[in-house]
């Protein structure tokens, strides 16, 4: 009697140990990846097959790009208030408004060409190909992107 | 030697049960017992569904050839569901891992800029 009982049960127990050996062990580079300081950037190392040469030029790069990004993105939120201050005074399109909105349109163009320098300065420090497949990739997820054009409609 | 006739061995043997005499008195509450008994024996037939089954089940893994083989699927299926499952959560984490990546480089993203 005894010994159906823990056939039984040891092979759900095999099964389970099974399952969690694959999975963790599976599992623990994006757990490790994921508590890392930048995990962002671990994973684009991971996924472009990145050398430590190339990713540490990478990480100067975005750090670079990152830094000037704050500056543009306080410019831009700066300006979305003062438009929504002249909007908010009137129900005309006057000439303060026109030029607020050209003023905005011309920092989010600034802020798009930056980005576009950084994916280019990116994927040239990458091996060709995966610099290659990079750059469709970002550029897909970002101007390509529908949330890009939805915002321009 | 020549075999009986199994004919005439049944001849032979209704007479010899015919004259056989039992003098040897009954245990006590014999008649109790018996009943008894057939009453037990129809309880065991008419057992729940899961104790025939697990008695089934039972049977079958005293069997060595299919004990090892229940483990070994059951080893299979483990292995089979851990690597499915590392293959989802994996794909899911890159593309969480691509779309943050993404918010980090793309300030317009956000739908308050």
């Amino acid at each position: 009697m005894k010994r159906p009982i823990l056939i039984l049960i040891g092979g759900l127990a095999v099964a389970a140990l099974a399952y969690c050996g694959v999975y963790y062990g599976g599992t623990a580079s994006c757990c490790h990846m994921e508590t890392g300081n930048a995990p962002e950037l671990a994973w684009l190392k991971q996924e472009f097959h990145l050398g430590d040469a190339e990713f540490k030029r990478i990480t100067e790069l975005h750090q670079t790009y990152l830094s000037g990004c704050a500056e543009r993105c306080r410019r831009i939120d700066q300006k979305n208030e003062e438009v929504a201050r002249l909007l908010a005074a009137t129900n005309n399109i006057t000439p303060e408004i026109e030029k607020a909105l050209t003023e905005s349109a011309l920092l989010r163009a600034d802020c798009q060409k930056k980005m576009l320098q950084h994916f280019y300065d990116v994927s040239r420090t990458m091996p060709p190909e995966q610099g290659k497949r990079y750059l469709a990739w970002v550029q897909q997820q970002t101007v390509a992107s529908d949330s890009h054009s939805q915002m321009h409609h | 030697m020549k075999p009986e006739d199994p004919i005439q061995r049944d001849e032979n043997l209704r007479q010899v049960l015919h004259q056989w005499k039992v003098d040897a008195p009954l245990p006590p509450r014999f008649q109790e017992q018996v009943w008894r008994r057939i009453e037990r024996s129809e309880t065991q037939v008419q057992a729940p569904a899961w104790v025939r089954l697990w008695q089934q089940l039972s049977a079958a893994l005293a069997r060595p050839s299919l004990a090892v083989s229940y483990v070994t699927v059951l080893l299979l299926t483990g292995l089979l569901a851990g690597y499915w499952q590392v293959h989802v959560t994996r794909t899911q984490a890159d593309e969480n891992m691509g779309a943050r990546y993404v918010q980090l480089v793309d300030p317009l993203l956000n739908p308050h800029r």
